[in-house]
């Protein structure tokens, strides 16, 4: 339970940082190096964020950068929701190498999506799986707070016309809505 | 060596404390009446050339990235620190400097109706109202031409209408869905009356529809004291305004009458004195509670006024929650610029007292709903309970983006003698001033009108083919922030029972008015602040009468 309350808290603060102005420093640095992760833990986080936001006709996590934004949000985190982040994502890598003999980044894409569906909470999970799944529900908001802060994703995936002036606000005009 | 001594000496005809929706409304008022004031208030004027308010959230995170920083208007806890119980706590919001919260409030102007102001005689329920809607009303229309209201031609006996609004914004898809579900529910929807400049007010340039007013508007495109009323005032040449000066207290003589105000520098911790002959006092429920109980002297025991022992007792604002989800007939629709003037633009007014509605408890709600269609902070703060990830989740999150939806319903919490503030003589503050405690809870009639709120969102959200998210039935949220403090200094014709007259003045003290919403005698399910510039207006008209009476 206290696993799970430290990677709830972790979320709910990445939701802020997405504002925030080291997020975009982050983005813009030419050799950036990851604060908080490892290399090896950083591939990690970015095949894992790829997963859950993956490039279609638009960039995904991964051009988006947030493994910046997930790094940043760790070092801003206490130390008790940087380790449950960080055993989370021990317990997947273990998995991935006991179950694909090779680290998540480096499994195949099938591999990938059948560890992630074991551990997505939306559906059933095996009590064996639960710290994955605790790991990859707090995983997931973070990825969807720094992927949907970007202009990437607000305004070439979400088709935010960006306009902050406008002379009338034209609103609904189709008959089938109104009352 | 030189010292500088402020002297005292002059006696201001009228000293106004804050300059927010109720101390710049009594500035603008009597010094257009040729009436010197001075205005003390906390903070300075904010600088809108600095403001972000015409910047997407992009552009806003590069300046952030560049060490920028946008104004900051709220008054950090830790310079003026208010205590709570234990487990019980009230999160008070306040900005201080040149037109208070009016410079990022959410612009939200109702008229209160006499449903709302002869309910306490009604249901017996602590004291009544000492006016009705016939006294504000005149003043209603003026405040509506003054600040620029946009709304509808709607009229209840809920939502008295105005002649004056200008054309309200158009409803988006999304509202237009919410608005038509209600309908079959027989609960109405109507335009939002918000304090937005849809159109130009004598040469103001009109609103733009950038969404963004809780930026502070950097075209001044929606009332703000500091931008509407201090400077008409100041072209009289009556008004001073003395920045940065926090008052402590009223000082009396030995005929319990005010005399002059005290007040701190904020940046030096000077000690400050200025004389009046009147103070009118609007430095919004909390502070000026706390300005009241701290003016303690022989003739004033338990505070300026307060030999009824009403100050400080019946602390009310409005319980709210917030019910999110979507609407699956707009989801993968085109994403539609639904920035808009900022919050909603319809509004669900009360209808509880209606005939055909029962109910279990006393007073009622209304409903706001914000962020409603695509949200220009991205993705929905409900994205994350979509199921899944990869492809299916990324399409699932783009679709539903045009087709969110927010209810937000405020109701009335009924004013209770022990929901209190109270000062500490033992706490003090940087000045050495006893800082305040606030003791509040909400009760059994919040809990019953709770659920009441919970169902009727529920009805509406089902007959709108909506699906919530991420909403939990009978999550109150914080208490404190629906922002709306009122009760502490209530008007009564009672003078055991209230402070104020029905002018705003003390029963106790005749030279001094309390024009914020500290006045109310109860919280109602409304926004206050067009009433309070109603009233306000309303008492130092009769102040001003006074004053050329030389009664005061
Ligand atoms: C985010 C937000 C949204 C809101 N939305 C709405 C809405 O939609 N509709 C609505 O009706 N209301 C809304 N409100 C509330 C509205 O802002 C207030 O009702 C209104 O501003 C109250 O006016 P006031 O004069 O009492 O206080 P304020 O506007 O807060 O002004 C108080 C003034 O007193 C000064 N002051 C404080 N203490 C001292 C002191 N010791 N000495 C000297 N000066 C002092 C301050 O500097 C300030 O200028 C909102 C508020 C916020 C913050
Ligand atoms: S929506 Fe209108 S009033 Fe609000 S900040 Fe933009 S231009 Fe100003």
């Amino acid at each position: 339970m206290r696993r799970r309350d430290a990677l709830r808290t972790l979320t709910a603060s990445a939701v802020a940082l997405a504002s925030s102005r080291l997020w975009i420093h982050l983005l813009a640095e030419q050799d950036w190096a990851p604060a908080i992760l490892t290399a090896a833990q950083n591939d990690q986080v970015v095949a894992l964020t790829e997963a859950i936001i993956p490039a279609t006709g638009t960039p995904g996590a991964k051009g988006a950068l947030v493994n910046r934004f997930i790094d940043h949000a760790l070092a801003d985190a206490g130390e008790a929701q940087r380790r449950a982040f960080l055993d989370g994502l021990a317990w997947l890598t273990d998995h991935s190498r006991a179950e694909f003999g090779t680290d998540f980044a480096t499994s195949a894409a099938a591999q990938q999506a059948a560890l992630l569906t074991r551990i997505d909470d939306d559906g059933p999970v095996a009590d064996a799986d639960r710290p994955g799944a605790d790991f990859f529900h707090a995983l997931k908001g973070m990825t969807i707070s720094g992927y949907y802060s970007t202009e990437i994703g607000l305004r070439q995936e979400l088709g935010d016309d960006g306009r902050m002036v406008l002379a009338e606000f034209e609103g609904c005009t189709h008959p089938e809505h109104q009352g | 060596m030189t010292m500088q001594i402020i002297s005292p000496a002059k006696v201001y005809p009228v000293i106004v404390i804050g300059s927010g929706a109720s101390g710049g409304m009594a500035a603008w008022n009597l010094t257009r009446q040729g009436i010197e004031v001075v205005l003390l208030d906390a903070g300075e004027k904010f600088d809108r050339a600095t403001y972000w308010t015409h910047v997407t959230p992009w552009e806003a995170r590069e300046r952030r990235g560049r060490g920028e920083r946008a104004p900051q208007f709220f008054l950090d806890t830790r310079e003026s620190p208010y205590a709570t119980p234990t487990g019980r706590p009230f999160e008070l919001t306040r900005v201080w400097g040149h037109g208070g919260k009016t410079n990022v409030w959410g612009r939200v102007s109702l008229r209160l109706s006499d449903v709302n102001l002869k309910e306490p005689a009604r249901d017996g329920w602590e004291i009544p109202w000492p006016i009705a809607y016939a006294d504000i009303a005149p003043y209603y229309d003026r405040v509506d031409q003054l600040i620029g209201v946009c709304g509808g031609d709607d009229d209840s006996d809920i939502l008295p209408g105005s002649r004056f609004h200008l054309p309200p914004p158009a409803p988006r898809c999304a509202e237009r869905l919410i608005q038509k579900g209600a309908k079959t529910l027989d609960i109405p929807f109507v335009p939002t009356r918000r304090a937005n400049r849809t159109r130009s007010v004598r040469g103001s340039i009109p609103c733009h529809y950038c969404g963004n007013c809780g930026a502070g508007c950097d075209v001044a495109a929606f009332f703000c004291s500091a931008d509407h009323l201090l400077p008409e005032a100041l072209a009289t040449k009556k008004l001073e305004i003395r920045s940065n000066a926090v008052v402590s207290r009223i000082i009396t003589d030995a005929s319990g009458l005010a005399t002059a105000v005290q007040y701190f520098d904020r940046r030096t911790g000077a000690e400050r004195q200025v004389r009046g002959k009147v103070v009118v006092v609007g430095a919004s429920c909390v502070d000026s509670t706390r300005i009241l109980l701290n003016s303690t002297s022989r003739t004033h025991p338990n505070g300026l006024g307060n030999g009824s022992d009403v100050i400080g007792r019946y602390l009310c604002e409005q319980i709210r929650f917030h019910a999110n989800g979507y609407l699956p007939a707009l989801a993968g629709g085109p994403t539609r610029n639904d920035r808009g003037i900022g919050g909603e633009h319809l509004y669900m007014p009360r209808f509880n007292h209606r005939p055909g509605h029962t109910r279990d408890y006393l007073r009622g709600f209304g409903a706001q709903m914000w962020n409603t269609g695509a949200s220009s902070g991205g993705a929905h703060g409900g994205s994350e309970k979509i199921p899944g990830f990869g492809i299916g989740l990324k399409q699932e999150i783009k679709r539903r983006h045009p087709a969110w939806f927010e209810i937000h319903p405020y109701g009335e919490v009924l004013p209770y003698a022990d929901n209190r503030i109270t000062v500490d003589a033992a706490k003090l503050d940087r000045f050495g001033v006893p800082t305040i405690r606030i003791d509040y809870r909400v009760r059994e009639n919040e809990r019953k009108m709770t659920e009441h709120m919970a169902d009727t969102v529920e009805e509406i959200v089902k007959a709108a083919g909506g699906v919530f998210v991420n909403y939990n039935r009978g999550d109150l949220d914080g208490n404190g922030t629906a922002i709306h403090e009122h009760g502490t200094c209530r008007m009564g014709d009672d003078p055991k029972r209230s402070a104020l007259t029905a002018f705003n003045r003390m029963h106790e003290v005749r030279n001094v008015y309390v024009v914020d919403g500290s006045a109310f005698p109860t919280a109602t399910e409304k926004n206050p602040t067009l009433t309070i510039l109603a009233l306000a207006w309303r008492a130092t008209d009769h102040l001003a009468a006074e004053l050329k009476k030389g009664t005061l």
